[in-house]
């Protein structure tokens, strides 16, 4: 496996090797059950630390999108609902800056997201 | 834990008005497995405290405890070798003054890089001397390895051929410590950095981390001036006609809800090393 590391970027290199491997499961060339890379493997592909990689790998142990294989290395879990999750973020960050940048106030807005959490006149949004 | 230096000091010079703090308190750890970068501008006390670790000079107070296996291996700033010898003679030389030193692996190193073995030390050139004592060094088998500004002088391709090797040892096993005052290079080759400046550490820790921690807000400067808004902690990194620019931990823009921006780790360095400049300036006046 390779991608390209930006070292200069401001995104932290352990969060560009977590995006990259979400990204490669997202388009499918990873598959659910598929070994990735060993830590020690991919520091070497992408020149980076081993510390850095694991630190990717752990937290993508986290998020469980993938899982360590006793003794063998690690299998891809799935990005699925962790992904939409973070796109529905992604979307809600965007239309805040707007309601931000048209003058609602804080308050107005906190005052919506309590009424869906609540479950008052929220109920389209359930789970 | 295979480095921890508490605490240290080393001055320089005599008197009460001509002593330079070189390294004035300063407190780090090296994991195993680390490549370990001590940054700062040139003067900032790096050489200095290699030398104190390795006991080139002595040091006026502080703790340093070493926990390796084996000696460490070192690249001093100045890659000065024995210009008389040929290059066979270095590596005989090294071999028979190194413990645990590996012939054919630096011999191999050797051939790599293509220098001469009959050739004499004097005549080669500033990149192939470099090649040859890291060669050396690397041969020799070391829990710890200490690189003083290792790329100093090199063109890009020996350069990135030399941080290639940098970077393989922790593949190994050993563990990495070096210097340097070039920012890209760190970022391509460290996953822990120190920033030192004026014999101090303003910032340890992963570079990740360090990297996620800062972010710039812009102020505008009528309102930072106004009695209702107190001061901004944090480095002024710039001031542009109306607004001056701040580099703050990102907890702190938070906290006080201001807008902020992620910052390359330049802009951090440079903020942290000059606004810590300015700052002393202003206690002196």
């Amino acid at each position: 496996m390779w991608f390209a590391i930006d070292f200069s970027s401001h995104t932290p290199v352990y969060v560009q090797i977590k995006d990259n491997i979400k990204a490669s499961i997202l388009s499918g060339k990873l598959k659910t059950g598929d070994y990735i890379p060993s830590i020690r493997n991919l520091a070497k592909d992408i020149g980076v630390n081993i510390n850095t990689v694991a630190r990717a790998y752990r937290e993508l142990e986290i998020d469980g999108v993938i899982r360590p294989q006793r003794g063998e290395g690690y299998v891809v879990v799935g990005v699925q609902s962790e992904q939409i999750r973070e796109e529905l973020k992604d979307e809600l960050l965007k239309l805040l800056r707007k309601c931000k940048a048209s003058g609602i106030k804080h308050d107005e807005l906190i005052e919506v997201v309590k009424k869906v959490y609540s479950g008052n006149g929220g109920e389209e949004f359930d789970t | 834990m295979i480095l921890k230096v508490e605490n240290l000091h080393k001055y320089y010079g005599y008197g009460r008005k001509n002593v330079i703090k070189a390294v004035n308190g300063v407190s780090f750890e090296v994991q195993e497995g680390d490549i370990f970068a001590l940054l700062g501008l040139n003067g900032a006390g790096k050489t200095t405290t290699i030398r104190c670790i390795l006991g080139l000079c002595k040091k006026d107070s502080g703790d340093i405890t070493y926990n390796g296996k084996y000696k460490i291996a070192y690249v001093p700033e100045g890659k000065d070798l024995y210009g008389s010898y040929k290059v066979k003679k270095m590596i005989e030389i090294t071999k028979s003054i190194t413990q645990e030193f590996d012939e054919n692996k630096c011999l191999k190193y050797i051939n790599e890089f293509k220098i001469p073995q009959n050739e004499r030390v004097l005549s080669l050139s500033n990149g192939q001397k470099t090649q040859l004592y890291l060669s050396l060094v690397l041969s020799q088998k070391a829990d710890l390895y200490i690189f003083d500004e290792p790329t100093w002088g090199l063109d890009p391709v020996v350069r990135n051929r030399i941080l290639d090797m940098i970077k393989a040892i922790p593949l190994e096993g050993g563990t990495v410590f070096y210097t340097s005052h070039i920012l890209s290079e760190v970022e391509r080759v460290a996953d822990k950095v120190a920033i030192m400046h004026q014999g101090r550490i303003l910032e340890i820790g992963y570079l990740d981390d360090i990297k996620e921690s800062f972010c710039a807000v812009t102020i505008e400067r009528s309102a930072s001036k106004s009695s209702t808004v107190p001061e901004i902690d944090g480095y002024l990194y710039k001031s542009t006609e109306g607004e001056d620019i701040y580099i703050v931990k990102k907890a702190y823009a938070e906290e006080r809800h201001l807008d902020f921006q992620p910052v390359p780790f330049e802009v951090l360095f440079e903020a942290l090393v000059l606004g810590q400049k300015s700052q002393e300036q202003d206690k002196t006046v």
